[in-house]
């Protein structure tokens, strides 16, 4: 039990919390940050991804301990208004279906196109294939990764 | 833009004058002018403001299958809303919403059917009291948009205006419903209305349910039932930071903390353990025996084809069993709810299938009734038929009432593979007779399996054809033409709890029925696609005991498929192509091909499925498509991915790891053809995509291997090169 500042969304937060409790439940019932979910608790869904220098990271496997001063982005701080490029393309490709497992699966995927820019489709498989979406939007999903891909390059031109 | 229900209940105590149209409990329409401060009438579908923003409310539970967005759109067609400025409702159950549950796939169809009428109704009443502020024909005005438009002088009146004049207004009887051709919205691609929401972390489920006060608890459940626990450290337990209470209930013992984490952590060292199982505990692979043995009984027959007298004697039969294996529902967001018992009342925030009996057993279990207790519908993270039980909610309700606290129960992910209602095992027996010509003629489909018990049956129910014919879709509604049929279900006792699950009864059944009919087609030397085409041959309707069946439409989806997967193509080495369709209760027909390779290692990869559909009115094709690509996926987990083994009692898998669901890897290219269809209304696309996706992959293996599955999920050692 102690004092652990970390930052959230760019805003930096104090929390008073057991060492050993995971940033899922810092996220979900100290900060209120609700849209990252908690779906296994041992790290092979991905529901509870988050980003962390746009790496993305389960959120479950963390414990407060380690957390400290680290920082995080949660689905809530990817934008303001839906209009990230993943965002963006999630909408455009109608991905949802649940939509439990959306926030993880984003997240996840600005993950991938950090590292590859421009997937391939085994790059897409290996990255993609630990997280889990029982609804199975995974072939509108690969739609939205490559749209993204495609938002994001502009973006940078 | 979805209200939450206090949201709502707020805008409609608060509101001005509003039209509000609905339905009482028999599904009449009526009409009452809401009062500004006075009124809110909780039986309404629709709603429209002086602003002129039109609130309809859904009556169904959101799930995944867009059925917010779909029923929205079939009432904003009907009054001619502006879609933009739509809000909608979620029904809670009450005397008036008293049949709120979501199940069966007939959402689309239910909805058609009542909610037209109500939006009609509306659309009627403004336009009739536009045309008498203008002193004109009601012919001449025409609703648009969200206005009521004079046709010859294109003045306007936005519905807004309308609203106090059409309240005062007497309800058309029966009110004329559009033509399908003037259809603007119904039928196009709309992106579902939550959409936002679900990028942006803002969609509320069960598990995000927050209220003052509230606890967090996880539940120590018995293992199997009857089990009592032999020791725990309750002191230790207490001893966690954050632990409140140690709640023991009737059904199980819980920890309630001030954290999800304090919870779980006290449930962790509170290390119940419990009695050994009994011997003779429940054993999945001794009760399979019993299954397989019962397949080769009489049973019941569900139906029977009297062979003509012109029909020849059988002179070859070949017989096979199939067996299907257990498997949980295993949706992400695992089983929650949040109770607040206080005195004789109870408030519930949760995501159910079932809203209505969720009240009445919470209120039965609180010994009060059911309007003491309020049910809030959240999202679903992932149904399934698995929230069509709801014994998360008594379990919260109980616990709720031990710590005198607003609780939060979370199922971890071991509690929710292993506390399931599970998709229940089954054993197939079929035979196939052919002539002396070698014409396939007669047609035998045994099903050994259980009824449901997660409620109890009726005792008053007769035990008829029919009532059989209910618990074995798939088995006796063979859409084949074979002069000779015999169906039977022969009921095996399972102890385990089990019930619905994705397209309930039907997947066990036509992974039989279909992969058998490939093993005919391949004893006639027949192509297994063109052989079924044969048997559809014959009379266009049939009756297929209480399912009526309409061949054209099976063989319609089957052409397609033929057609646009270039059926009959080479493939290369390794690799195999099936076929499987279905007419999931005479409503929606399927056909898929698939394309699979298999490996070395025995190892199945689907690669391509071509689908065709004909599902009635397409109301969103946005959803067809995504309930088809879902179907074939949870087919896909089913065919290569995990099953539940019981040992002592108990589901011996607990984890995404040990029960594998299908994963991006697993993802073939998926392409979907909604066919045009000559129904009169939507059918359902939550369950029917399910069923054939199972036996066109396993039938495709057979083309890559040789080797006939007759058992799931597939194991690649069986596959394996030798």
């Amino acid at each position: 039990m102690s004092e652990i500042g970390l930052t959230v969304n760019a805003r930096k937060r104090v929390v008073n919390v057991d060492d050993d409790m995971p940033l899922v439940w810092i996220l979900r019932d100290t900060l209120a940050l609700t849209g990252t979910k908690f779906g296994c608790g041992v790290g092979v869904c991905g529901s509870c991804t988050v980003l962390e220098n746009g790496k993305a990271v389960r959120s479950c496997q963390i414990p407060a301990s380690e957390a400290k001063e680290r920082a995080f982005v949660t689905i809530e701080g990817l934008s303001l208004d839906a209009s990230h490029p993943c965002q963006r393309a999630w909408l455009e490709e109608d991905v949802a279906q649940c939509g439990f497992c959306q926030p993880g699966m984003i997240l996840t995927a600005c993950g991938l196109l950090r590292d590859h820019p421009n997937p391939t489709d085994e790059e897409i498989n290996t990255v993609m294939s630990d997280s889990v979406c029982r609804c199975g939007t995974y072939p509108r999903m690969r739609k939205a990764i490559r749209r993204a891909a495609a938002l994001l390059r502009e973006q940078k031109r | 833009m979805i209200a939450s229900r206090r949201a709502f209940l707020k805008t409609a105590v608060l509101g001005s004058a509003s039209l509000v149209i609905g339905f009482d409990g028999s599904g009449l329409l009526y009409a009452v002018e809401a009062k500004p401060g006075t009124q809110f009438q909780p039986n309404n579908w629709v709603r429209i403001d002086l602003d002129g923003s039109v609130t309809l409310t859904i009556g169904k539970s959101e799930m995944g299958q867009g059925v917010r967005t779909s029923l929205a759109m079939i009432l904003a067609e009907e009054l001619e809303a502006d879609w933009t400025r739509i809000k909608l409702a979620q029904a809670s159950p009450s005397a008036v919403f008293d049949d709120l549950g979501t199940g069966g796939s007939d959402s689309m169809r239910d909805g058609w059917r009542t909610l037209r009428k109500a939006g009609a109704a509306a659309r009627e009443m403004l336009a009739t009291a536009a045309a008498a502020r203008w002193k004109v024909d009601r012919a001449s005005c025409a609703a648009s948009n969200g206005a009521i438009v004079h046709l010859p002088t294109n003045r306007r009146f936005d519905y807004g205006a309308l609203v106090t004049d059409a309240g005062k207004l007497p309800l058309p009887k029966e009110p004329s419903l559009k033509n399908a051709a003037d259809f603007k919205i119904v039928g196009q691609r709309t992106p579902r209305i939550d959409g936002r929401d679900i990028v942006s972390g803002k969609a509320l489920y069960g598990i995000d349910a927050k209220i003052p006060g509230m606890l967090h608890a996880s539940l120590e459940r018995p293992p199997f039932e009857g089990a009592k626990p032999k020791r725990m450290q309750e002191e230790k337990a207490r001893a966690i930071r954050g632990v409140r209470t140690i709640a023991k209930t009737s059904r199980g013992i819980a920890v309630v903390g001030d954290t999800t984490w304090a919870a779980i952590k006290g449930r962790t060292a509170l290390a119940v353990e419990w009695d050994d199982p009994p011997a003779g505990a429940f054993d999945s692979e001794a009760h399979e025996k019993l299954l397989e043995a019962a397949s080769r009984e009489r049973g019941f027959i569900t139906r029977t084809e009297k062979p003509p007298p012109a029909t020849g004697a059988v002179a070859k039969t070949i017989e096979a069993t199939y067996h299907y294996p257990f498997y949980a529902h295993a949706p992400v967001e695992t089983m929650n709810c949040v109770a607040d018992v206080r005195g004789d009342r109870c408030t519930i925030w949760v995501g159910t299938q079932a809203p209505n009996k969720l009240q009445k057993q919470v209120a039965e279990l609180l010994h009060t009734t059911p309007e003491k207790v309020e049910v809030n519908l959240t999202l679903i993270g992932g149904g399934f038929g698995r929230r069509l039980a709801v014994e998360y909610a008594l379990e919260a309700a109980e616990i709720s009432r031990v710590a005198k606290a607003p609780v939060q129960l979370l199922w971890s992910r071991p509690d929710d593979m292993k506390h399931g209602h599970f998709q229940a095992a089954s054993v197939h027996h079929l035979a196939g007779g052919f002539d002396a010509q070698g014409a396939p003629i007669s047609w035998r489909h045994t099903k050994a399996g259980s009824f449901h018990n997660i409620s109890p049956l009726d005792p008053k129910e007769v035990h008829d054809a029919a009532w059989y014919q209910d618990w074995s879709w798939g088995t006796y509604d063979v859409p084949y033409a074979f002069p000779d049929i015999e169906t039977a279900y022969v009921t095996v006792d399972l102890p385990v709890k089990h019930g619905p699950w994705r397209a309930v009864f039907a997947p066990s059944s036509v992974f039989a029925r279909e992969a058998f009919i490939d093993e005919m087609a391949h004893v006639h030397g027949t192509d297994p696609l063109a052989f079924r085409l044969d048997l559809l041959r014959g009379a266009d309707i049939v009756k297929a005991g209480t399912t009526t069946i309409d061949r054209r439409r099976l063989r319609r989806v089957l052409e397609v498929v033929r057609d646009k997967s270039s059926w009959g193509s080479p493939l290369p080495q390794g690799h195999g192509r099936g076929v499987a369709c279905n007419a999931y209760f005479g409503h929606t027909y399927i056909a898929y091909v698939v394309d699979l390779g298999v490996d070395h290692d025995g190892k199945v990869r689907v690669e391509r499925v071509v689908a065709a559909v004909d599902c009635g009115i397409v109301v969103n094709p946005i959803g067809v498509e995504q309930q088809i690509e879902g179907g074939i996926i949870w087919g896909i987990s089913s065919a290569l991915g995990g099953e539940i083994t019981f040992r002592g009692g108990v589901a011996q898998q607990g984890t995404y790891a040990d029960f594998a669901v299908a994963r991006m890897r697993d993802t073939p290219a998926v392409e979907v053809h909604i066919l045009p269809s000559d129904a009169s209304e939507p059918f359902g696309m939550g369950e029917p995509p399910v069923p054939p996706i199972v036996p066109a992959i396993t039938n495709a293996v057979f083309a890559a291997t040789g080797k006939r599955i007759r058992r799931l999920p597939i194991r690649p050692e069986e596959l394996k090169a030798v």
